[in-house]
């Protein structure tokens, strides 16, 4: 086994980085639909809209039991048995081998981001008092009123620390998509790896990455706090 | 594609693969149980914020909770033979196991150190004073009077790093560790019907987390001792 050398780790953190964006994309994708469907999921299980509700309660306690990592290997395997069919189906014109898996990374991470939010989000309704609704109906608002423009404000503030928390997670999960061969920064980060057969510059080239971009992003909800003492 | 899923297959791959759950247990207990009391000495070391250490201790936490833990994996199993090899100790043959278990002990050395020196914060002043008062050394207090109260207080969070750390020994097989997740893998393959084998994996990884959850939330009920729970 051949020793750590600082040129091999400058040439994978070069690898690695200009692999940016694609682990960008995947975790803005999974922090979009976090958000949305986050929220969607958190609101009808706060107003107990029937059937949905319980149903959504059950997705998210079963899914919390969920492994990203097995998740991650089952839509992997999923994918490469109906993919074959799905480009004959629909006549996409593509080769089964040159279809790209990244879409696998994308769902598993959206799902994972999907469920933690949404339990952040609830968490951050069950803390408004019951006291803002009757205020918001007391003055004619309809119920659509004064959730967007009464509860909702007030629900940000609360669930910020918890949704960049979650976000945190989502930047560290992004490399588990490493494990079904998707090029990210983890991947790419090895590339130069695989001529000198030295992996430890590779992981901690991607590990530098990765722990420069948290805690860039733990200091700015330090910011975030400090800021939001002076209300 | 009519032959991707039988019930037979997955019968048959129960008996074959529950085993080495054994395995993945061993991980999470080694872990847990390790990374628990390297969490303790990290806490008090943090409060006593003794210099240059406590810088150090911080760097180590930051890099804990800001980099994936299949990441901290791979550098400490390419990393600790050179960095050990430095000083003519070669432990090229160790059990890529031990690799695993050494950084769930370090990740859950940092994580749960820094819940315990927040839960020992959390415990009143007065609570050492109290025991100084009545002639205990400082580590009599510490550890009969004021660790037992943060532990009880760090409860909550506990509970769910150890259902977070039950998750991540999945990861393990990454590195070619035949635990429940890896064996599943080797199964899958040679039989190339590898969708039964994940479904269990997935449904014994569900139902074991859901138990830990529903066990840890009994525990703190039993250990409120009828006092009003903050989140209820």
């Amino acid at each position: 086994m051949m020793g750590f050398t600082l040129n091999n780790f400058i040439e994978s953190l070069k690898s690695g980085l200009s692999y940016l964006p694609v682990t960008a994309k995947l975790t803005f994708t999974a922090v979009v639909f976090g958000i949305l469907f986050g929220l969607l999921i958190a609101v009808l299980r706060y107003y107990k809209v029937p059937v949905i509700s319980k149903i959504l309660t059950v997705f998210v306690t079963i899914y919390q039991g969920f492994p990203m990592m097995v998740a991650l290997l089952i839509y992997n395997l999923l994918f490469s048995f109906y993919i074959g069919p799905i480009i004959q189906f629909f006549h996409l014109g593509i080769e089964v081998r040159e279809a790209n898996n990244i879409i696998v990374g994308y769902f598993a991470l959206s799902l994972g981001a999907i469920t933690s939010m949404s339990e952040t989000l609830r968490g951050a309704l069950n803390s408004v008092e019951k006291l803002q609704f009757e205020a918001g109906y007391s003055i004619g608002l309809t119920k659509f009123q004064t959730f967007t423009r009464i509860i909702l404000p007030q629900i940000i503030p609360v669930a910020i620390p918890g949704l960049i928390n979650n976000l945190v997670g989502i930047i560290k999960g992004t490399s588990f998509v490493m494990a079904i061969g998707i090029l990210e920064v983890t991947n790419a980060s090895l590339i130069p790896c695989f001529r000198t057969f030295s992996y430890v510059e590779g992981y901690l080239a991607a590990a530098l990455i990765y722990w420069f971009f948290t805690l860039l992003i733990e200091t700015l909800l330090s910011v975030v706090e400090k800021t939001q003492k002076q209300y | 594609m009519a032959n991707l899923f039988s019930w037979e297959r997955l019968w048959n791959i129960i008996p074959q693969l529950s085993p080495y759950l054994l395995i993945t247990f061993q991980i999470v207990i080694i872990g847990l149980l390790f990374g628990t009391l390297l969490g303790i000495l990290v806490a008090i070391l943090l409060l006593n914020k003794i210099p240059i250490l406590h810088q150090l201790l911080s760097v180590y936490i930051s890099f804990m909770r800001g980099t994936s833990m299949l990441i901290q994996m791979m550098v400490i199993y390419y990393g600790l033979p050179l960095l050990l090899n430095n000083f003519g100790i070669d432990i090229n043959g160790l059990d890529k196991l031990v690799f695993v278990e050494i950084t769930f002990i370090l990740n859950y050395g940092a994580f749960l150190g820094e819940e315990f020196r927040a839960a020992i914060l959390a415990v009143p002043k007065e609570q050492t004073e109290a025991g100084y008062s009545i002639g205990l050394t400082w580590s009599q207090t510490f550890f009969r009077i004021i660790l037992p109260q943060a532990l009880l207080t760090a409860l909550p969070a506990y509970g769910a790093e150890a259902v977070s750390c039950f998750h991540l020994t999945s990861i393990a097989f990454t590195l070619g560790v035949v635990d429940f997740l890896g064996r599943a893998n080797t199964l899958g393959s040679a039989s190339g019907h590898l969708l039964e084998t994940y479904l269990y994996v997935a449904f014994v990884y569900i139902v074991i987390s859901m138990l830990l959850r529903l066990g840890f939330y009994l525990l703190e009920k039993k250990f409120s001792f009828g006092r009003e729970g903050v989140n209820n």
